[in-house]
């Protein structure tokens, strides 16, 4: 494989392992010069780790990479520089407090300097001629903040273009979920420019949104729990298929313990109308039930983040009303969540979910210290008491109730987290990607445990990371797209929606 | 501009704000602030802060004093002591960057170490003595006048001219902007943030050095007092200028501003019989104005 | 699948190393000059890090929430010139007062701080500003001396009783109460969760504004009772009078063990931080290093003690 003369970049046999997690499993791609290579699978398949060991924030645990036929290391993004490999990011990653072209040749300004002096009108001039390779009518003496989101992409484009000039070998551009934030149109001209850069340059698609990838790319690999289960040119594959190889199973149902879904009750728990936040969602209407577990799908941008972050009370809404129980209710902070008895399970379960520094039982009451408070203070062996309780419920693994959550692997972290939601007596949970970052084991336990509190009445809202979890998991389903709600659906036990069905409604 | 403002307002108040002795005054309890402000705008654009300032003045104002002609000992070094006192400061800063680097300690504290090491040894060398310098050049500084102003007043103005050249063409002055704007990203292009970090903390000990140099031709002597309280207005001006305290925003000229903003208000409170003691007190107030008005509060939700 | 914690380490370094390092230097001292060790010695020593002690431990429960407080030194220095100019007419009203204009100016630090949104150390540097150039106008720039009348006031802080000289009892009594506060109130546990993860107490319902609000009022308040008490022992009040103690205030908390991140330390820390302090002050005196000099020592002290203690994991990006 790395004899091909058309490889510029070979990885053969990537490893990658974090704790808990095996990223990758033996990976291996190639990518060809001119063409665009797409590469696709559901979160957690191993697509974006792949790529950070391609550009250099990652170090493989083993396995080879070649470039241009010589094997090499990728030392750190300088290197990946150096070596001919630009990214452009999912996340806008030109710096607002600077102009367009000094974004351009960030780092690299070296070449316009004489005498420790740049040279300016230098500098800008080439910059202008990068965006002309991109075709985007931009200033670069602009400051960034002032660019619409596909003029930053394009700029970001040219940046990584000006590897061209200095580049080893062949130059190849990383496109890590560049249109999540682009209108239709702006896709368009965003793929034209790809495809008329193809002769300089090779491209890497990484998408979620398969139709996009099968109009621009090649050939594509097709990812899935950490290994290349595919490799199709773009002729061959079509979106049903890819979406069998990307799923690779049928639901199982015995995965979401599916038989225990017990049918949702009566009782209304939180109701919200017309809820609207800015330009993130808008028109948001749905009742929850308790025991109900309501799951939220939508891809980024389609305001479904932004939903559960107002819900949580980080961020109150900006027109409509939510009520809790019968009352209508405003949730300025996560205080004000709290005390209608909501619970926020959140993605960055380090950050926001656990003091790591202090112990299980601190991080158990953290919630509702009051109750444990007389006459001002804590009644330190009714906490141990409460602490210990809850680790046997829930069946926390950790050696004492004193070790320090920094100490606990993260499925377990993730039932600490629980653990103080249920303390507080929190009847309605959200939950934010609660599986993310744990492995198969844990999963399974946080499912098992989720089954078993709805079955006692508490109510679930429930955003995740990926389709399936949501399927299989909600009694009821909304799909977002673009700040509004595009579907509901009924997700019961032995009646469950396919992705297939659902996805139409997402993308 | 609040500067025209406020100096409309205090001319009206009291005539001899324009006069022209006046504004040699003014441009001369100007020169020091400016200096100082020059280095610690260079820190505080990359989102960090320096609170060694007084520490180094002071060292610098002290070796200085002690090493040209001067009423203590024999030494007459000229030129070249100035030239010590400005790798001193640069000594200073480069510790400071180190620290805050290698040990990973925040600038807070690794220069408010600084700051006490400085005045430190300054007391360990001088005790509460001072000592008289006779350097014709150096007291030169104060009092000879060209065109009417000192020449260090117009030493400050050409350390200003210096600055702005630092950061607006060379690439130092840009990377110190992109820490500010957001380190991570500016990682990813491959800028070194511990050099840029550390070259930054240099810079500003040798503009720090400077501001001792200035200060010691100014009061005619060294001794280990003479840096008391300038941290507080060298942070206000870089503050009212304008230069944020996140990072990535503002600049030298906007620094130049505000010390003229803290200047004025100075001369006019003085003219106007305001004690100097008020004065402190009104220059914390106006901090806190300053900064309120200027933080990106959307940004900065968990504020330590 | 439990993970190793690395941190274990500097954990226990941080927890064990500095009452270590007081018993050696108290053992180093004791055996350069044998005088050190005698009772009346240490009873001073003890005495005369009472101040320092009170200053420190205010300053801890904010460094805990991890903030800083500047402005403790200008806050102490005026609490002692309101005490010398009052204690005339208010006798021992003037404590009182003195404490309460203490709190109500960490009060408005804190507003400051929490509504405005304005960094800690930028807020009580400029908040230090405003109360040392209330000092300086009211005292009129000059220092205050009691006469003998106002001094009677002061016998709860000058007096012994049982043979152990009052500020010392006050210190225990500070320590006494501190620890409480910290260690077995919900603020307390509030403070350490916002110090050490405020993210993650805000998403879990602390209301982090308000506790942020409390460390100030007490930081504040304690300082002016360091002030109350130095005003005492000094017999006189003045805008200067506690100046030099920020330093080795903060040198304290930090030495004894208490993370400038926040989230890790006691006030017990504090205490054997304090006396080190003291002990590296005093013994450096009986040594013979020039007390100009001993700043120099602080500083180096400080930034090491900083480095030790510092929690890196928590700061990815060190500004």
């Amino acid at each position: 494989m790395n004899e091909s003369a058309d490889a510029a970049i070979s990885m053969i046999g990537i490893e990658k392992r974090f704790p808990g997690v095996h990223a990758l499993k033996g990976v291996s791609i190639e990518i060809r010069r001119r063409e665009v290579v797409g590469l696709i699978g559901e979160n957690g398949a191993g697509k974006s780790t792949l790529m950070k060991i391609l550009s250099g924030v990652y170090q493989p645990d083993s396995g080879q990479i070649f470039i241009a036929g010589q094997r090499t290391r990728i030392d750190n993004a300088a290197d990946a520089n150096r070596k001919g490999i630009g990214m452009v990011f999912q996340e806008q990653s030109l710096l607002t407090n600077l102009t367009v072209g000094e974004n351009i040749y960030l780092g690299a300004e070296a070449q316009f300097t004489k005498f420790g002096l740049v040279r300016w009108r230098e500098l800008y001039a080439a910059a202008a001629r990068q965006l002309e390779k991109v075709k985007v009518d931009v200033d670069p003496r602009t400051p960034a903040d002032e660019l619409s989101f596909v003029a930053r992409q394009m700029v970001e484009l040219a940046k990584a273009l000006t590897l061209e000039e200095h580049a080893e070998g062949h130059l190849v551009i990383l496109l890590d979920e560049p249109t999540s934030v682009l209108e239709r149109g702006e896709i368009d001209i965003l793929f034209a420019r790809v495809r008329a850069l193809k002769s300089r340059a090779s491209f890497v698609f990484v998408s979620h949104r398969l139709d996009e990838v099968l109009q621009l790319a090649d050939r594509l690999y097709v990812m899935k729990d950490g290994e290349v289960v595919a490799e199709l040119t773009s002729a061959e594959a079509d979106v049903a298929k890819l979406h069998r190889l990307m799923v690779g199973r049928t639901l199982h149902a015995d995965y979401y313990y599916e038989p225990l879904q017990k049918p949702f009750q009566d009782r209304v728990v939180l109701e919200a109308s017309g809820l609207a936040f800015d330009k993130a969602y808008r028109d948001v209407s749905f009742t929850l039930h308790a025991g109900e577990i309501l799951g939220v799908a939508g891809v980024i941008g389609s305001g479904r983040e932004e939903l559960t972050r107002t819900l949580a009370g980080f961020a109150p809404q900006t027109a409509g009303t939510l009520r809790v129980g019968d009352r209508e209710v405003s949730l300025k902070t996560p205080a004000d969540a709290v005390d209608h008895g909501i619970g926020y399970i959140p993605r960055e379960r380090r950050v926001e979910g656990l003091v790591l520094f202090l112990p299980v039982s601190a991080n158990i009451t953290l919630a509702d210290l009051a109750s444990l408070t007389h006459y001002g203070l804590i009644d330190a062996s009714e906490e141990r008491r409460l602490a210990k309780e809850w680790v046997s419920r829930l069946q926390v693994r950790t050696p004492t109730i004193q070790t320090l959550c920094l100490n606990l692997s993260g499925g377990n972290q993730q039932k600490v987290v629980l653990a103080k939601w249920l303390n507080a007596k929190a009847r309605i949970l959200i939950l934010d990607h609660p599986t993310r970052g744990l492995d198969v084991g844990a999963k399974q336990e946080v499912y098992e445990l989720i089954r078993a509190l709805t079955g006692e009445g508490l109510a679930i809202i429930l955003t995740s990371d990926t389709l399936e979890e949501t399927i299989g998991m909600s009694h009821t389903l909304l799909v977002m797209r673009d700040g509004v709600i595009t579907h509901r659906a009924a997700a019961s036990r032995g009646a469950k929606p396919q992705q297939i069905d659902l996805i139409g409604y997402m993308v | 501009m609040v500067l025209v403002l406020l100096c409309l307002i205090i001319a009206a108040i009291n005539r001899n704000f324009l006069t022209f002795g006046n504004f040699v005054r003014v441009s001369q309890d100007t020169a020091i602030p400016l200096v100082l402000g020059l280095g610690e705008t260079f820190i505080i654009l990359m989102g960090s802060i320096d609170l060694s300032v007084e520490g180094v003045l002071t060292l610098a104002a002290v070796i200085l004093s002690m090493t040209v002609l001067n009423g203590m000992n024999d030494n007459d070094f000229g030129v070249f002591a100035v030239l010590l006192v400005l790798a001193v400061g640069a000594l200073v800063g480069f510790a400071n960057g180190l620290v805050h680097v290698r040990l990973r300690v925040p600038s807070f504290m690794a220069t408010l170490g600084s700051w006490f090491i400085g005045v430190g040894i300054a007391n360990a060398l001088l005790g509460g003595m001072a000592i008289r310098i006779n350097d014709p050049w150096i007291r030169g500084l104060a009092i000879q006048r060209v065109f009417g102003f000192p020449w260090g007043v117009w030493l400050a103005l050409a350390c200003l001219g210096i600055a702005y050249v630092i950061q607006s063409h060379t690439r130092l002055g840009r990377y110190i902007y992109a820490l500010g704007g957001g380190e991570e990203l500016a990682a990813l292009s491959g800028i070194s943030a511990p050099s840029v970090r550390i070259a930054a903390f240099t810079l500003a000990g040798v503009f720090y050095a400077v501001g001792g140099v200035l200060a010691a031709a100014q009061l005619g002597l060294g001794n280990a007092q003479i840096g008391a309280g300038r941290l507080f207005t060298t942070v206000t001006a870089v503050v009212v200028g304008g230069t944020a305290l996140s990072g990535g925003e503002g600049g030298v000229l906007q620094t130049f501003v505000g010390v003229l903003i803290v200047s004025v208000l100075s001369n006019g409170m003085v003219l106007m019989g305001v004690p100097p003691s008020v004065q402190i007190g009104l220059q914390g107030l106006m901090i806190i104005g300053a900064v309120a008005l200027s933080i990106d509060r959307k940004r900065m939700r968990i504020v330590k | 699948m439990e993970q190793t914690a690395k941190s274990f380490r500097p954990d226990n370094l941080r927890t064990w190393l500095p009452l270590a390092t007081l018993v050696a230097l108290v053992a180093l001292v004791g055996v350069a000059q044998p005088g050190f060790l005698e009772p009346g010695t240490l009873i001073d020593l003890a005495s005369d890090t009472a101040v320092l002690f009170v200053l420190a431990t205010g300053v801890t429960f904010v460094i805990m929430l991890g903030g800083i407080d500047l402005s403790i030194q200008s806050m102490a220095s005026l609490a002692s010139v309101i005490v010398a100019l009052t204690v005339p007419r208010l006798g021992y009203g003037s404590f009182l007062l003195a404490i309460a204009v203490g709190a109500f100016a960490g009060l408005i630090s804190a507003v400051i701080h929490v509504r405005l949104k304005i960094p800690s150390f930028i807020a009580t540097l400029a908040m230090g500003g405003v109360l040392f150039s209330a000092a300086l106008m009211i005292s009129k720039e000059r220092s205050i001396t009691l006469n003998e009348s106002g001094r009677a006031y002061q016998s709860w802080i000058t007096g012994e009783w049982f043979g152990l000289p009052n500020v010392i009892v006050v210190g225990l009594v500070v320590l006494a109460a501190a620890h409480v506060l910290q260690a077995h109130t919900r603020f307390g546990r509030y403070s350490a969760a916002i110090g050490a993860g405020e993210p993650a107490a805000y998403a879990s319902g602390v209301k982090v504004s308000r506790q942020k609000i409390y460390a100030f009022v007490l930081s504040a308040a304690f300082a002016a009772l360091a002030g109350v008490i130095l005003a005492g022992r000094l017999a006189s009040g003045s805008p200067t009078l506690a100046a030099e103690l920020l330093l080795p205030s903060i040198a304290a908390v930090v030495v004894g063990g208490t993370a400038i991140t926040g989230g890790v330390g006691s006030i017990w820390r504090t205490l054997v931080g304090a006396l080190i302090i003291s002990v590296v002050r005093i013994g450096m005196t009986f040594l013979g290093v020039n007390i100009f000099a001993q700043n120099i020592v602080f500083g180096a002290v400080l930034t090491a003690a900083v480095a030790i203690t510092i929690d890196r994991t928590k700061i990815p990006i060190v500004k």
